[in-house]
């Protein structure tokens, strides 16, 4: 496969999931993508690990450091996995994994060469001493317990959002 | 061409006429018909419940009527065939000799539909039916042998018929065998929502190539005062060639 | 404890399920369900393919299990984790009750663990002053309805929306509703609270991985995270057959359990955990301890039912069993339910106690077929029962009946006299005897086809 139809897979797949994947150019694009995704939000949380995280443009009135009661986070994941239309969430570098699965919205900005086409090219990298926590998320949080009825948002994030950069 | 008839105890002591049907079907396409004297059962009832001494002695009789020559054997009943077929060798995995026996034995058994489609292609034969029809697909059958189309190709050809298809046709209708005597308030909750299946299509028979299954539905429908006739599908399809 | 003795009531059980309307309702709604969306999941892949490699890897981690546990051991320690071997489930929960009780910690949350159920351990927690929260919400409902789960994957199946209901606005004193959205957003109020505030997080693991000591979790709520990696102390109790040997056979099994459970191509999360927290990071615990459960799996491995634990847990054989979908989870009286349940419990259980359960089946063979790891269930209930006729746990007449039968079947002058007598008293044997099998069978011929064939 190309580079493009691997993203093209990953965001058919994320969509799928009901998670919303979208394409974008470069920082300008994503920083508006952004804008669009966390209107009405108030407080999002950004760690500022990696050096894309750090150049994300999000207003400090909008901004806090307390991920566990956020409305939203924002973080750059490590990869993606076009197969499923997962993402690639690690603890690698110093990374909060959790902070991306409590708040409410998870927006997961995602470089589109760190997408691999299938479970196999991801998991045979990982050899024999992969990071402390690797975790695949596909799709926001969804229980259906109850009469198996579908309920999405718990008891993770509710809202996906992902942007490909 | 010859081929020998192994009857099944349940239709040699409750339903001859399913045997005599085939005898029928089976002559009108120009086949001869033997019929070893002395056959018991293949020992599928002991068999499942785990008596593998009583089973295997059902076995070795079973291999001694049908070992002499080297005709099919016709078997209308998908469990028999199965068991004939996919379990004698197994029950004798420290008897190499008998093993080697039942193993001949078995490569030449048919169940009826897997003969008449494959050997005789009476579905291309354009026999009659009528009425409203739908199957049920036996376990043993489906699973073990891996017979699903050649009932409904036989069913779907007879003129006049129409075969009307039975959601979940291929799900267990809980006659299991010793089954249904030793938990029979779930077997008879199993074969009563098999008839409420049956019953919703709106056929006027249902059809299988299992004794044991019909019996069963057709205590359902008589728990249920529903009028749909049974009838294995030897009897239908002799029924085509009047 | 008595109960641990006296045979599983399979049969009374079995009465009592079908007699409650709901029940069987909603075991007729789940397992249809479930079965549709398993094959549709499955429809455009190369299953055959796909099953018969996991098989092979499964079937190479028991051929040599010691080893793989051992290797798993030595790698998870290496990651930091402190390893805890246990023979039975009394070890087992008391290696869990004096972690917890050592630090002084009173309540844990828990992530879904079948082997967790197993091992009975929620009651010796909660009998050692530690209280148990369950954060998966079929596993929340019938925690705080004081049941057991009666499916695999989806514990509180045999609940209706109005159940939950009912039992939320008795225990959480909330208001009544049964809409499942309102339910969920009630439980998950109140489990927030208890993630935010947790000092230790128990969990379960589907796979653990040989040459890198980790373990994997699969779940769609992310409970299974925030579990093992808000709180500072993880707990994971596994039993020894979840081996796989590397990372990269992984995908193999994350392409076949999600299908095979709900049909989905993938579950919500998917965590691989290895070890505690490193320098440098900020995710993991920082004490991780891990629980190996033997139980009897060592000898089993070293028999004939040695490919029952090739099972990966994944709930297709129940979905597509039809006693099962008749009567749930619970009248199977165990930790496991439906086909694999019968076998596992035989194993783990023993046939005093698990005998009836071998009843339980028409060895219809539709379990066999949706197994992802060709467990051969179906040869291995057949081959229970033979060893239960062996053993002597089945009724005398039965046994009686089944030599006659051997007799009658190899002698055709006494078939055919049986059948005479039989028809002869079938009316007498039918009036004596009302309700058993022989009212339902028809009548024997006047004339058998052997008779008309001569």
């Amino acid at each position: 496969m190309t580079r493009d139809e691997i993203i093209e897979r990953f965001i058919q797949n994320a969509a799928n999931v009901a998670a919303e994947p979208v394409r974008v150019r470069n920082e300008e694009e994503l920083n508006q993508a952004l804008v669009d995704v966390l209107a009405g939000v108030d407080a999002v949380y950004c760690p500022a690990v990696t050096d894309r995280e750090k150049a994300i443009v999000i207003p400090d009135h909008l901004r806090t450091d307390d991920y566990v009661n956020a409305a939203a986070c924002v973080e750059e994941v490590f990869g993606a996995i076009a197969e499923t239309g997962s993402l690639i969430c690690s603890s690698q570098g110093g990374k909060i994994v959790q902070a991306g699965l409590l708040p409410p919205h998870h927006v997961a900005v995602v470089s589109a060469e760190n997408i691999y086409e299938s479970l196999d090219d991801f998991f045979s990298t990982l050899g024999e001493t992969p990071p402390t926590n690797v975790t695949l998320e596909t799709g926001p949080s969804r229980t259906a317990d109850i009469e198996l009825t579908l309920t999405i948002g718990v008891h993770g994030p509710g809202r996906l959002s992902i942007i490909v950069i | 061409m010859r081929v020998q008839l192994y009857g099944t105890c349940l239709i040699d002591t409750f339903f001859p006429e399913t045997g005599e049907a085939t005898v029928r079907l089976l002559r009108h396409f120009g086949v001869d018909v033997a019929y070893p004297k002395g056959q018991t059962c293949c020992g599928k009832p002991a068999d499942s419940g785990g008596y593998t001494h009583a089973s295997k002695k059902a076995a070795r009789h079973f291999l001694s009527l049908f070992e002499a020559n080297g005709d099919p054997i016709v078997i209308p009943s998908g469990s028999c065939a199965s068991m004939v077929k996919n379990h004698y060798p197994h029950l004798f995995e420290d008897e190499q000799p008998v093993k080697r026996k039942a193993e001949s034995v078995g490569a030449r058994v048919y169940e009826l539909s897997q003969f008449l489609v494959h050997v005789l292609k009476v579905h291309e034969a354009g026999l009659k039916g009528s009425g409203k029809i739908t199957y049920h697909a036996s376990c043993q059958l489906t699973r073990e042998l891996g017979v699903r189309e050649e009932p409904l190709l036989l069913l779907e050809s007879l003129e006049g018929a129409e075969l009307v298809h039975l959601p979940h046709a291929d799900r267990c209708c809980g006659f299991g065998g010793t089954f249904m005597a030793k938990l029979p308030e779930v077997s008879m909750a199993m074969a009563d929502e098999k008839a409420e299946t049956i019953l919703s299509t709106g056929a006027d028979t249902v059809t299988g190539c299992d004794h044991g299954c019909l019996m069963n539905i057709a205590d359902a429908m008589r728990r249920q005062g529903a009028g749909v006739k049974v009838k294995h599908l030897a009897v239908v399809l002799a029924e085509g060639i009047r | 404890m008595n109960s641990a003795h006296m045979s599983i009531p399979f049969r009374e059980n079995s009465v009592k399920a079908l007699g409650n309307a709901t029940l069987r309702a909603a075991m007729k709604n789940a397992t249809g369900v479930f079965t549709v969306k398993r094959a549709d999941a499955v429809s455009s892949v190369p299953l055959e393919e796909w099953r018969e490699e996991a098989s092979q890897t499964r079937l190479k981690v028991l051929e040599n299990l010691p080893h793989y546990v051992d290797e798993f051991e030595s790698n998870a320690r290496r990651a930091g984790a402190s390893v805890h071997r246990a023979a039975g489930s009394q070890e087992a929960r008391e290696t869990v009750s004096s972690i917890l009780r050592d630090r002084g910690i009173a309540k844990v949350v828990k992530s879904k663990s079948m082997v967790s159920e197993e091992i009975h351990l929620n009651s010796h927690l909660e009998q050692n002053g530690i209280a148990v929260v369950e954060t998966d919400l079929g596993e929340y409902i019938i925690q705080i309805a004081g049941e057991h789960p009666s499916h695999i994957i989806v514990p509180a199946i045999h609940k209706d929306r109005r159940q939950v209901g009912a039992l939320f606005a008795e225990k959480l004193a909330c208001k009544y509703t049964d809409d499942p959205t309102v339910l969920t957003a009630i439980a998950k109020q109140v489990l927030r609270q208890e993630f935010v505030s947790a000092r230790a997080g128990i969990s379960g693991a589907n796979f653990a991985v040989a040459d890198s000591g980790t373990i994997v979790l699969f779940t769609n709520e992310g409970n299974g995270r925030m579990c093992t990696s808000l709180p500072e102390l993880h707990i994971a109790v596994l039993s020894i057959e979840k081996m796989v040997p590397t990372l990269a056979d992984l995908p193999k099994f994350i392409r076949l359990l999600p299908r095979s459970a709900t049909g989905q191509l993938i579950t919500s999360y998917m965590s691989l955990i290895t070890g505690t927290r490193r320098p440098g990071e900020s995710t993991g615990a920082k004490e991780l301890h891990i629980v190996l459960l033997d139980n009897g799996r060592s000898t089993i491995v070293n028999g004939e039912y040695r490919e029952m634990l090739k099972c990966i847990r994944c709930g297709a054989c129940l979905n597509a069993c039809p006693v099962y979908r008749m009567v749930g989870g619970h009248a199977y009286g165990s930790t496991y339910p439906g086909p694999m349940g019968i076998v596992l419990t035989t194993l783990l259980e023993g046939m005093n106690r698990a005998h009836p359960l071998l009843d339980a089946t028409t060895l219809c063979g539709a379990c066999g077929e949706v197994c992802p790891v060709k467990v051969p269930l179906p040869q291995l209930l057949r081959r229970l029962r033979e060893q239960r006729a062996e053993e002597g746990f089945t009724p005398r007449a039965e046994q009686a009946g089944m030599s006659g039968f051997g007799l009658v079947s190899r002698n055709p002058t006494v078939f055919r006299l049986g059948q005479t007598v039989a028809r002869a008293f079938w009316p007498i044997a039918a009036a004596l005897n009302p309700g058993a099998a022989i009212k339902r069978l028809p009548v024997p011929a006047g004339r058998t086809f052997q008779r008309r064939m001569s």
